[in-house]
């Protein structure tokens, strides 16, 4: 019994620090974001670079670029995925889209920036699209023959053109704006700009009284959970009842419910960016600047949105809801679950295996990652507790890339557009490169020089240029044949 | 009597494509046959590059997004 309660104790501890302030700064914004992207990006406006005759230096960008703004949700990625390949650019671009859509994708780059930093983020952004498109290069050196029998077929469904207008743009640059202003760790940021205290003489002892339901280690990196933290819980399970009322029907148009819903996660927003301290006397509320910059980059929003026609916001408001129904659940159960194994595995056990950066550490991580399949997102705590437990960051970035591309699901899911020994070969190509990407960014953290990094680096894009220069002479000599 | 078909692999905008039409056929006092088509070679087969999709009688008439119920009346009592 102790036990149990030992292992549900982790669970809510994990879940609860994981409701944290600077959490919900950054998944807020970028589920609205994700949902702008889906529903005020014409797909036309990055689709046209994907037909059949448009140049490589132009299609491996934009499959990059769909990847990263389109394919935020599976509706998306399969149907683009088959599309590109079998109707548009090709096998290659449509594995550098395939590869790239879950690393690159705002919700994935916002949320492991958050959890892991954003230099972890920064470095599987940039390690995912180098490699999303070696990688598309390379399969479709592999099966070049496969292209050229599919260039009889019209891409007709690639010909179609549009741009994003000026409202959506500003939506979608502001909301940015709210995330960024919400996240960064800078001055004046952080700035506290003036302080107020209010008569909540309470304030203290429930702090006490959250430390005591959720006891938390600071040496094992737990965060416990404030005063701020249960205000914030509060709020969240608040909007969770008026969103349900005010978003289901958002398509049809909007009711009391919706703005309700919309003013409370506005007002989460401008809590989570203020800092409150219990103190003797009352609560310390200090207006920061980063409070001051989220209002205001919130303010700019709403100026664009009320330009935006109403198919445009009903859409938008549908998709950033589908998308919470749709991730938060399964990460809230993740997130849980996580908390409650994290208190089984010894430390001892992930730093034998994966504690240095080496060849072994970095193929166990990738062979995990193959073998587990977790929902959207939930890869982001997985890694964190693996962090906490001694992993080193470069096996760490092999087990972050291999995880969301090469799940069973998804394998057979590609097997099915593209055939077995396609499959096979990208399954391969993913595995050795998420190995190399590990060892890459272990080096450079272990304080490797630079200099060395960006030489095998530039080796590496060169070896593909070449590449695809013997490729279209390939191409080209068979055409003339 | 018509066949509106919903393209898509299950995700919850399909799910909410079909409740919508289906409310769309009742209000329009039109009686239609709904088919979901799950299977991706099947769906592929129409020119779409984003589900969910919706086909009347054999044509696609929307993808990538749920279209409103008034949409969908005009559509099938065209």
């Amino acid at each position: 019994m102790d036990t149990f309660l030992h292992l549900m104790n982790g669970g809510a501890g994990n879940l609860a620090a994981y409701l944290a302030a600077h959490v919900l700064l950054c998944l807020l914004p970028a589920f609205f974001i994700a949902g702008a992207m889906a529903a005020l990006i014409p797909k036309a406006s990055i689709t046209r670079w994907l037909g059949r005759n448009t140049p490589y230096r132009v299609s491996y960008p934009a499959a990059a670029a769909a990847g990263s703004l389109l394919a935020v949700c599976s509706c998306t990625i399969v149907p683009l995925f088959a599309g590109i390949y079998k109707k548009g650019a090709g096998l290659g671009p449509a594995i550098t889209f395939l590869f790239f859509a879950p690393a690159g994708n705002i919700l994935a780059l916002a949320y492991t920036g958050s959890i892991l930093g954003a230099e972890f983020a920064f470095a599987r952004f940039v390690l995912c699209l180098l490699f999303g498109i070696g990688i598309g290069l390379l399969m479709a050196v592999l099966f070049w023959r496969d292209d050229a029998s599919h260039d009889a077929q019209t891409d007709t469904l690639f010909a179609e053109q549009a741009s994003i207008g000026p409202a959506a743009t500003g939506v979608l640059l502001s909301l940015v704006a709210v995330l960024i202003a919400g996240t960064l760790k800078l001055w004046p940021l952080t700035a506290a700009l003036g302080a107020i205290t209010l008569p909540l003489p309470w304030a203290e002892a429930w702090q006490a009284t959250l430390f005591q339901w959720v006891p938390f280690d600071a040496a094992k990196g737990e965060e416990g959970v404030s005063v701020q933290g249960s205000l914030l819980i509060a709020l969240l399970l608040l909007i969770a009842v008026t969103a349900w009322k005010g978003l289901e029907n958002i398509v049809e148009g909007a009711n009391r419910w919706t703005w309700i819903a919309l003013g409370l996660t506005a007002a989460t927003l401008v809590v989570a960016a203020l800092r409150l301290t219990p103190r003797a006397d009352g609560l310390e509320v200090a207006l920061t600047g980063r409070a001051l910059a989220v209002v205001l980059a919130m303010a700019a929003v709403l100026h664009h949105a009320r330009r935006l026609d109403a198919d445009a916001w009903r859409g938008w408001l549908w998709e950033a809801w589908r998308f919470v129904k749709q991730i938060f659940v399964l990460l809230v159960v993740g997130v849980f679950v996580v908390g409650v194994v994290r208190q089984l595995i010894q430390p001892e056990w992930i730093q034998t295996l994966a504690g240095r950066n080496d060849l072994m550490a970095n193929a166990v991580a990738v062979l995990f990652g193959v073998f587990m399949y977790f929902p959207t997102l939930v890869e982001v705590p997985v890694a964190h507790m693996f962090l906490d437990l001694g992993m080193h960051r470069g096996p760490l970035l092999a087990y972050l890339m291999a995880d969301p591309e090469l799940s069973l699901q998804s394998i057979l899911m590609v097997a099915a557009v593209i055939g077995r020994p396609k499959t096979s070969a990208y399954v391969g190509l993913v595995a050795v490169f998420s190995i190399l990407a590990g060892l890459v960014y272990g080096a450079w953290v272990d304080g490797v020089n630079p200099v060395w990094i960006a030489v095998g680096l530039a080796a590496f894009v060169g070896g593909l240029v070449a590449m695809l220069g013997w490729m279209l002479r390939r191409r080209v000599a068979t055409a003339h044949a | 009597m018509k066949t509106v078909k919903i393209l898509g692999p299950g995700c919850a905008n399909c799910r909410k494509l079909e409740a919508v039409a289906r409310e769309a056929a009742t209000s329009a006092g039109i009686e239609a046959e709904f088919v979901k088509v799950t299977d991706m070679k099947a769906i592929m087969a129409y020119e779409l590059l984003s589900t969910p999709g919706l086909v009347v009688d054999e044509k696609l008439v929307s993808s990538g997004r749920i279209p409103t119920q008034a949409e969908i009346r005009q559509w099938i009592t065209a």
